[in-house]
């Protein structure tokens, strides 16, 4: 099956489920998914701890909601997206490059940026099955006597979906800096901790240039009447512009990557 | 004067045992951090504490000069054990000390994974001891450079601005405590960077699990406080722990109202857990399964 | 016969330091061996060809078409390098067959076509075992099998026969004469003479980024032959022989190294050398400790050649 049999957009897209394919059945069975899916569990755990602490009236008496809204959700927006992201971002290329398994892929009838986008697709959905994962046993755990409310599972929905968001928006950034950067690890901390965890903070439209703050606005403004932690100082994107942005830097940033990628030369070491 | 022949010709010397066997790994390990780009501009960065913290020792020398600038307030700028213990446990110097172990400590022992050389470095007359003091060896000296050698040099300083030992005479015990609390946090740090550089053969991986898991223990302490109100849960964080034990060999108040061999022992655990992964893992035999 | 591959004025800088230099060839079907010593410039070659890396200066077509960034030429094209790396987390057989799914063949001529080229390769019995507990062998033959898996008609191997037992070796060499006969091309590198000779008759020499010979083999075997060697006997009467050899004039040079009690010999006639050496030795009753050939190799063959 040749591009000029089945149409370039057809050929692409087929590329790009076959790379997916390999590179998610390969995610699945390495020793450092099932170490990053414990890292992802847990906040499952603190949330069995806190539940039982409660149960047994060992803490005080907090809502489930709110624990899970200002820590549990907190610590996967502001950590652990970024981890997960940077590490799985940057080795669409990296790790290709320092297993010198490259040629593998390049010497298939494949396009470079099929690679790049099929794995990016593989590496994003692995990560994004790991935090919903913990996302909702912790939601479970700690609003058990609240499940029958149906209005909750709206509050898990759209976390979930800002957390896939988010992981969707970093991966494709430091999928691009993968690409073009060797120590694409110590950037990524500096922007992931230094940047995005500074900036954010800043008055006005300087925080429009973090990622976080889109990811932010599509939470709500107030958690019941509490101070908020997440939304401190937070002046919020409309829901429509920030869902258009994170889309945006996701797909610039891989279309970046996947011109970089074509037209860059990559040299193994022997 | 003999004529040298051209060519190779054997040695006739006698092979002698190395009094430091584990010396060439440290060299090499030290010039490889080196090469790396934009670690010389890190470890400068991570050289700014000290270099305020010595300007803030001469500031204290002539506080009149300066009062206009302070305001009045210049209880701060009592160089006195309290001093002392602000810049050892400080976070910006124990985040850049995290940042300074990303680049010489997480290939450490994943490179030579990666790369099986571990058969390499055991079919020499290396000892597995050898082998982690000389990995160790590069996370001391540069750790050292942060913690011990400033620290001296801010006592060394004081006297010389002072122009007496007063302030030696006061405090004979702070230079101890700076080195006991030097090698403490270094010791750990060692400790903690080749564990998790032997846990996988990935550099890039065990770069952000040194990151990840000194960031997430924090992290951990501030939510379980927030929900139990006990400060007990500070034994989750890998630096506040580091800040008790620091406080005690500065003979200051511990920042956690909790005992402080607590925090030590916390430490300690981290460290044989690192001991005892560090025996598994470092073999010259790989054993596939 | 018309070219399949075709190089022009091909040149490749890796910064200041020159690894291809002027290359202009064509490559016809058949066994083409690429023959220099380490650091000569074949893997470059091979991976200019192969579109691993663009080049400075000039181009290479494959069957009229570029190379690099023209991914639908590796439908055709099979690449074997010469890095011993893998997704060693995978077994032989899901490495296989995961390459194989991006060619977009069917699910049932995947698995007949891995199946077909690991017993070609003889790792059908440790298909299901993880890459990382294989042998340096069987590495080298997992390599070799995902570069004919697909049925390419070009298959380019890099150094294919390292780290291969001898009857490995065997196997290889007769897989590649086999495909010379379905009309593959077929491009092998290697820094070994006797490996490539096995092979094939056509070669290209390449030493410091420059193709210096290309031709048939028996040519380079001729200026083999011609050129003088010198061969290094290690005996019990160096000068007794030394006697005996100076009588014959396809003896040019007879020289001793005292230290180490060595005649070094220099012949423009090894086969007639190497017939009189063991009447010699008999005749007159010397003990041999040694032989050897100190300039037997490429690297004298290349000197050489140069020096011509």
């Amino acid at each position: 099956m040749s591009p000029k049999d089945t149409g370039k957009i057809a050929f692409f897209v087929k590329s790009t489920k076959d790379v997916f394919s390999f590179f998610f059945a390969l995610a699945k069975k390495s020793r450092r998914t099932k170490i990053f899916f414990v890292i992802s569990f847990l906040p499952v755990f603190m949330a069995f701890v806190v539940k039982f602490s409660q149960i047994f009236q060992l803490s005080r008496d907090i809502e489930g909601l709110y624990i899970f809204n200002n820590m549990i959700i907190a610590f996967y927006l502001q950590f652990l997206i970024l981890i997960l992201a940077l590490f799985y971002g940057s080795s669409v290329t990296s790790e290709e490059l320092e297993g010198k398994t490259l040629t593998y892929l390049t010497t298939r009838p494949i396009s470079k940026s099929s690679i790049i986008v099929g794995k990016y697709l593989a590496y994003t959905v692995m990560i994004v099955f790991m935090v919903t994962m913990g996302v909702v046993f912790s939601f479970l755990v700690l609003n058990l006597s609240e499940l029958r409310d149906l209005s909750l599972y709206r509050v898990l929905f759209r976390d979930v979906a800002v957390l896939a968001l988010g992981l969707m928006c970093y991966t494709a950034f430091f999928t691009f800096i993968g690409t073009i950067l060797k120590k694409s690890i110590m950037f990524g901390l500096i922007f992931s901790f230094g940047w995005e965890n500074v900036i954010q903070y800043f008055p006005g439209s300087t925080q429009k240039f973090t990622i976080v703050h889109y990811l932010k606005s599509l939470l709500p403004s107030v958690s019941r009447g509490r101070f908020s932690f997440l939304l401190f100082r937070l002046e919020p994107s409309s829901t429509g512009t920030s869902i258009f942005m994170l889309f945006l830097i996701a797909a610039v940033f891989i279309v970046l990557a996947c011109f970089l990628f074509t037209y860059k030369e990559y040299i193994l070491k022997d | 004067m003999s004529i040298k022949e051209r060519g190779y010709t054997h040695w006739d010397g006698e092979l002698q045992d190395g009094r430091f066997p584990w010396w060439p790994i440290t060299r090499i390990g030290i010039k490889l951090t080196f090469k790396k780009k934009f670690f010389k501009f890190v470890f400068a960065l991570t050289l700014i504490p000290a270099l305020v913290w010595l300007v803030g020792i001469y500031v204290s020398e002539r506080l009149e000069d300066f009062k206009f600038m302070m305001e009045g307030e210049t209880d701060f700028l009592n160089v006195n054990p309290l001093y002392f213990k602000t810049y050892f446990t400080n976070e910006f110097l124990l985040f850049m000390v995290v940042a300074i172990l990303v680049f010489c400590g997480a290939g450490l022992i994943a490179d030579d994974l990666r790369h099986n050389a571990l058969q390499l470095y055991f079919a020499r007359p290396l000892k597995k001891a050898d082998y982690l003091l000389g990995k160790a060896a590069v996370i001391f000296f540069f750790l050292l450079i942060l913690t011990m050698v400033p620290g001296i040099v801010f006592i060394i300083f004081k006297l010389i601005f002072a122009g007496n030992l007063q302030f030696f005479a006061s405090y004979p015990w702070l230079i101890l405590s700076v080195i006991a609390y030097s090698l403490f946090l270094t010791t750990f740090f060692a400790c903690y960077t080749l564990l998790l550089s032997s846990i996988g053969k990935n550099r890039r991986y065990v770069a952000i699990l040194i990151f990840g898991v000194y960031i997430f223990s924090d992290i951990f302490y501030a939510i379980f406080y927030e929900i139990f109100r006990s400060r007990y849960f500070s034994l989750l964080s890998i630096k506040s722990n580091l800040q008790q034990v620091g406080a005690v060999l500065f003979n200051q108040k511990t920042p956690v109202n909790i005992p402080w061999f607590y925090s030590l022992l916390a430490i300690v655990a981290i460290c044989l857990f690192s001991a005892y992964i560090l025996k598994r893992k470092v073999r010259g035999v790989e054993i596939i399964k | 016969m018309t070219a399949v591959i075709k190089t022009q004025n091909l040149s490749k800088w890796y910064g200041n330091v020159l690894g291809l230099s002027d290359v202009t060839l064509e490559i016809e079907p058949g066994i083409t061996g690429i023959l220099g010593p380490n650091g000569a410039g074949k893997s470059t070659f091979l991976k200019l060809i192969t579109g691993q890396i663009k080049s400075n200066i000039g181009s290479v077509a494959i069957d009229g078409e570029r190379v690099w960034n023209n991914f639908s030429q590796f439908a055709k094209i099979g690449f074997c390098p010469e890095q011993d790396s893998f997704y060693e987390e995978m077994t032989g057989w899901q490495f296989l067959t995961s390459l194989l799914r991006l060619y977009h063949l069917p699910a049932d001529e995947i698995e007949e076509k891995a199946d077909k080229a690991l017993e070609i390769v003889e790792l059908t019995d440790d298909k299901h075992r993880a890459v990382r507990s294989y042998s340096r062998g069987m590495r080298q033959r997992l390599k070799v099998a995902q570069s004919i898996a697909h049925d390419p008609r070009i298959i380019i191997l890099d150094e294919p026969l390292n780290g291969l037992d001898p009857l490995g070796r065997r196997k290889i060499i007769r897989l590649i004469k086999e495909y010379k006969g379905e009309g593959r091309t077929i491009v092998v590198s290697s820094h070994v003479l006797p490996e490539i000779e096995a092979m094939t008759n056509q070669i290209i020499l390449i030493h410091q980024g420059k193709i210096f010979a290309q031709g048939d083999i028996h040519y380079i075997r001729d200026l083999i032959e011609t050129h003088p060697h010198i061969i290094a006997i290690k005996c019990s009467d160096p000068r007794q022989l030394a006697q005996r050899f100076i009588r014959h004039d396809f003896v040019l040079k007879v020289n001793f190294d005292l230290k180490k009690g060595t005649l070094l010999v220099e012949t423009n006639n090894r086969d007639k050398f190497f017939s009189l050496l063991p009447e010699l030795f008999v005749e007159n009753d010397i003990k041999v400790e040694e032989i050897t050939s100190p300039d037997d190799n490429l690297q004298a063959v290349f000197d050489y050649l140069i020096g011509k």
